[in-house]
């Protein structure tokens, strides 16, 4: 990994600025999901230009000739459009070769995890030399504005990774893992092809307890989720260290753990015993990034770590599917550039 | 203390309630306090307790104090 940057908008919307929340259940939201800012975009700013131009200040420090760029992969659950692939649109923004392998990847909450490895295992063919890997989202707008229960905990961020064809290079071991049948929990029932938007698609029904959104709109089942989040993901990271003889106190420089809430974060770090000062936090200031969460982690919280020598980190992410996923990945010294914003 | 004490200590803690409430009746449906947070609330201690790592099932299906025990028995917990 040559380098990561990150943007976000510079609008930022405060907890007790939510409209749909009183004064005394943000402060609750505050202390107990640990959300208290999040970036905003405007409508007019998609996930695609947060990326172009995170990865255009990368490109610029990096001092990478665009025509070297050989694979643009795109990972977001918010493309510009339905089709084309939103990555075909990035390769022109960013003066990329039309020898651009792109590819576009929706893959949620673990996008990042995903990227890595198809960005990765491209280049081990030998046949490609370098990829840039661009996620992100702009979560928000996918569901309801008068969903409690979603609205406070997303921010929106773009994030371009580079990747290059390295003998050298440490190794990068991870492991994937689906729960198809847990689906439900992390959805946006209309508007796909089995059920294709139609009027009813955006008839607003009132779930109670502040929830109120159409079937046009991502929801959460927040307790299917929850209790997923704090189950099969830390099971998996206990058992990866396991075969992988990895000891999570001398071994590791810091976990990164996807940023979904402080409940479920605090909680996985609590029953893997972590050391708590490896586990950075932002989530605090940005909210859930979705894909965009981990390599958010490095730039806003380990630009100096990473820039500096090289870091054993440990990945762990989950999200829509439902995924989850584990990495362990040397990386460093970077390049990683000041948190752009847009 | 013996595995039941630690057990109804989990519920003592997370609903400030006495012992002597403590049955087969106390469940999300009869207990107005019983939400989500509270559920997960008792998952967490039962797990940190017992060092036990439930499945989303079993966190899900965590929904009183019976059916709690019978989740935790099956993990290999004995209440004698």
């Amino acid at each position: 990994m040559a380098g990561v940057s990150a943007c976000v908008p510079e609008n930022v919307v405060a907890t007790e600025e939510i409209d749909l929340m009183s004064e005394e259940e943000a402060q609750v939201f505050n202390n107990t999901v640990g959300i208290k800012r999040r970036h905003i975009a405007p409508d007019s700013v998609c996930a695609s230009d947060m990326c172009e131009k995170a990865a255009n200040k990368l490109l610029e420090e990096l001092r990478w000739e665009k025509e070297s760029i050989d694979v643009l992969i795109f990972e977001s659950v918010t493309g510009d459009y339905k089709t084309p692939p939103t990555s075909c649109l990035l390769q022109d923004w960013l003066g990329l070769p039309d020898t651009t392998f792109c590819l576009d990847m929706p893959m949620g909450c673990c996008g990042c995890l995903y990227a890595i490895t198809v960005g990765g295992n491209l280049l081990t063919t030998g046949n490609v030399k370098r990829a840039l890997l661009l996620i992100g989202d702009t979560a928000l707008r996918m569901g309801s504005m008068k969903d409690k229960s979603r609205v406070p905990l997303f921010g929106d961020c773009g994030v371009a990774i580079a990747l290059e064809y390295d003998v050298d290079a440490p190794e990068i071991v991870v492991d994937f893992h689906t729960l198809g049948k847990g689906y439900e929990a992390l959805m946006t029932p209309h508007g796909g092809f089995r059920h294709p938007a139609t009027p009813e698609s955006f008839i607003e029904e009132d779930f109670g307890n502040g929830i109120v959104r159409a079937p046009i709109h991502t929801l959460i089942n927040g307790m299917n989720v929850f209790s997923f989040a704090i189950s099969k993901p830390p099971r998996s990271v206990e058992q990866f260290m396991a075969e992988e003889n990895i000891d999570r106190n001398e071994d590791v420089d810091y976990f990164l753990i996807h940023q979904a809430n402080k409940m479920i974060v605090d909680r996985v770090v609590k029953k893997l015993k972590l050391p708590v000062d490896k586990v950075p936090y932002n989530l605090e200031e940005y909210g859930n990034l979705g894909g965009a969460s981990i390599p958010s982690l490095m730039v806003t919280r380990l630009r100096d770590e990473l820039t500096t020598a090289p870091q054993r980190l440990m990945m762990s992410s989950f999200g829509l599917g439902l995924s989850w996923a584990t990495m362990s990945a040397t990386l460093g010294p970077m390049t990683i550039p000041e948190l752009q914003y847009i | 203390m013996s595995n039941i004490e630690k057990y109804n200590n989990i519920f003592v803690e997370v609903f400030g309630t006495e012992p002597s409430v403590l049955n087969e009746s106390f469940s999300k449906d009869s207990v107005e306090l019983w939400d989500s947070v509270h559920q997960l609330n008792l998952v967490s201690l039962a797990e940190e307790t017992f060092d036990v790592m439930l499945d989303p099932e079993d966190i899900m299906g965590f929904t009183s104090y019976a059916k709690g025990k019978e989740i935790l028995i099956n993990q290999g917990v004995e209440f004698d």
